[in-house]
């Protein structure tokens, strides 16, 4: 039984950790909810996030907190690209997704990941790059919290706030939300599903790439272009942990992913830790598939 | 008397399975180095075929697939390495062990349909290899490291014999009564169910060959490599590689995943030499590009456009 202060430790590790784990995986439930397609290409984006803060820091020397709001202004960019290039096909005037459009947009997404990940690894090599960014800790009774991972949580989970309200209090979100539970009646309202669909799916891509800027703060050794075959998966045990769709359930199931992982590490190490995490997925998938929140 | 007929079989069939033999036939003559890659080009070929099992007729895409032939690497790595069993052994009983695993886990997750099938298949090998991380019994993050020698001729007749069960198998499976409920399936799985066709028995059915063939060439595999790393083992990029390769080559096929693994794995021995890493921009590229314009792969789109291959090609 490990001591108390290594458990409070790693719960407020966690909890942190889990706040970034959530805004990544944010990004992914936003275009699951809105599309009703899973992008096997995530972890790219997130790559691709990372690599902007890296860039702006070495260019212009600003930190990977304000680099954010750029990348994500970028990854509205990239999210219209993506919806006319991969989703646009397989979505006009259907009502609903059919089996083949979401086999096809599976596989299409995985060569997309082949593709970008290949090119960013032939681009910039596979040698870890860091952003040096420290704003020093503070010291909580004897815990001492690392100030930037702070920052980032607050961050994080003020862009699950903030595109909670845009769903929930704009007219624009309204129509996504809409667009999302029933296409034919969203048309009837006289909603254009087209330009629904694709704000979407850019707001989706925006949150993505601003999260991994902000998952790079958590990455002092460095980040490479592999990095998106681990943050994929993890994000997608997230979205499944909280349910496709529900906005709150990225950041329920992004701290309970980061607490088992880093809690879990105090009784079993690491790897089982890891491994535990990952195959709390199936038992969700059978009993809740609606995820852990209602 | 009635004298039996022989059962007619297709050109495609034919085809396969002359180039199969003249190659059994020719393997003696071949020179080691170009054996060595012939062996290689044929592991592929085997997973490619293995998972066109599952997620060719099926149409459930398995990212995890590389979990089986881990198995079957570490099941030939552990006996070999353990109890001096002889490699052959050590593949058959890495097909097997990998046969009881898929059946375990598509009791499970063949439950979840579409996505979350992806989703949960691509967790396996995550999961798979931090638990083998942590077992010393198979060498932990070091793996294992046997000395079997180097035998061209064995490796090349143990895939030889695994390809040529596949063909025959995916021939037999799509020939016969199971093709039927198996291509209901693909198309519409609840309608399928309301025909009676057993849905569940029949993916647990295609998972486990899936898995068993696999399994027998992870087994392969690790005895041409004499060992197995971890990180190697569990590579997702090799269930990406199988993925294209059946893609490109046309999902659900009896021909498809051949023509697949020899067009993504020939170039990729040229493009290894000039340029590292160019070839998986290529195949990403061909992949988004022949998932969306063309969904046939190469198989199905000959098919569709040359009526005279149509009868012959399958």
């Amino acid at each position: 039984m490990p001591a108390l202060e290594v458990l409070v430790t790693d719960l407020a590790f966690g909890l942190l950790l889990g706040c970034v784990f959530a805004v990544i995986a944010h990004g992914l439930n936003l275009i699951w909810g809105v599309a009703k397609i899973v992008n096997v290409a995530h972890g790219v984006f997130i790559m691709l996030g990372a690599y902007g803060a890296y860039f702006l820091n070495l260019y212009l020397g600003i930190n990977p907190l304000l680099s954010a709001p750029v990348d994500a202004a970028i990854g509205l960019a990239v999210g219209v690209g993506f919806y006319f290039g991969f989703l646009h096909r397989e979505l006009r005037g259907k009502e609903s997704i059919a089996q083949q459009s979401e086999m096809v947009t599976l596989v299409a997404t995985f060569g997309l990941a082949l593709f970008i990940s290949n090119l960013a690894l032939r681009l910039w090599t596979g040698n870890f790059v860091g952003i040096p960014w420290s704003p020093g800790s503070i010291f909580v009774g004897f815990l001492q919290l690392p100030l930037g991972a702070l920052y980032v949580a607050i961050a994080s989970v003020a862009i699950i706030a903030l595109t909670h309200i845009f769903l929930s209090r704009t007219y624009l979100g309204n129509a996504i939300r809409a667009y999302s539970q029933d296409i034919p009646a969203t048309q009837l309202m006289g909603i254009n599903p087209t330009f629904v669909a694709a704000v979407g799916t850019a707001l989706g891509f925006s949150v993505t790439m601003a999260g991994g800027a902000l998952l790079s703060v958590w990455l002092p050794v460095g980040i490479n272009p592999g990095m998106g075959a681990l943050y994929a998966p993890i994000s997608f045990v997230i979205v499944v942990l909280g349910g496709p769709g529900k906005m709150w359930g990225s950041l329920v199931g992004g701290i309970s992913l980061a607490v088992i992982i880093d809690v879990g590490q105090a009784f079993v190490g690491t790897s089982l830790a890891t491994a535990i995490a990952f195959l709390t997925l199936i038992p969700i998938l059978l009993f809740r598939p609606e995820g852990i929140l209602r | 008397m009635k004298i039996p007929k022989l059962p007619a079989i297709g050109p495609t069939l034919w085809g396969i399975g002359v180039f199969l033999l003249v190659l059994g036939g020719l393997a003696p003559w071949i020179p080691r180095f170009t054996l060595t890659i012939l062996v290689n080009l044929l592991i592929f070929a085997a997973l490619a075929y293995s998972l066109n099992f599952i997620t060719g007729l099926t149409g459930y895409v398995n990212f995890g697939h590389v979990v089986f032939m881990a198995v079957g690497a570490y099941t030939l790595g552990y006996t070999v390495g353990t109890i001096r069993l002889h490699p052959l052994g050590g593949v058959a009983l890495g097909g097997l062990v990998a046969l009881v695993l898929a059946l375990g886990l598509g009791a499970v997750t063949l439950r979840f349909r579409g996505v979350y099938f992806a989703i949960a298949s691509l967790v396996t090998p995550l999961a798979g290899l931090n638990i083998v991380l942590v077992l010393p019994a198979l060498g932990g993050g070091q793996g294992i490291f046997l000395n079997i020698g180097f035998d061209p001729l064995s490796w090349f007749y143990t895939i030889w014999a695994i390809i040529a069960a596949e063909v025959g198998l995916t021939y037999w499976i799509t020939h016969g009564r199971l093709g039927y409920g198996i291509r209901a399936i693909k198309s519409d799985e609840d309608a399928a169910k309301s025909l009676g066709v057993n849905a569940p028995r029949l993916k647990l059915f295609l998972f486990a060959l899936s898995g068993l063939f696999a399994g027998a060439t992870g087994g392969v595999y690790a005895w041409t490599t004499s060992g197995i790393i971890p990180e190697a083992a569990f590579d997702l990029t090799f269930s990406l590689r199988m993925l294209a390769m059946i893609v490109i080559g046309g999902m659900g096929t009896l021909l498809g995943p051949l023509i697949g693994a020899i067009a993504v794995y020939l170039p990729s021995r040229f493009f290894l030499t000039i340029f590292i890493g160019t070839e998986s921009i290529i195949i990403g590229l061909v992949v988004i590009l022949i998932a969306l314009f063309v969904p046939g792969g190469i198989v199905g789109t000959l098919r569709k456009y040359v009526p005279e291959l149509r009868r012959i090609l399958e």
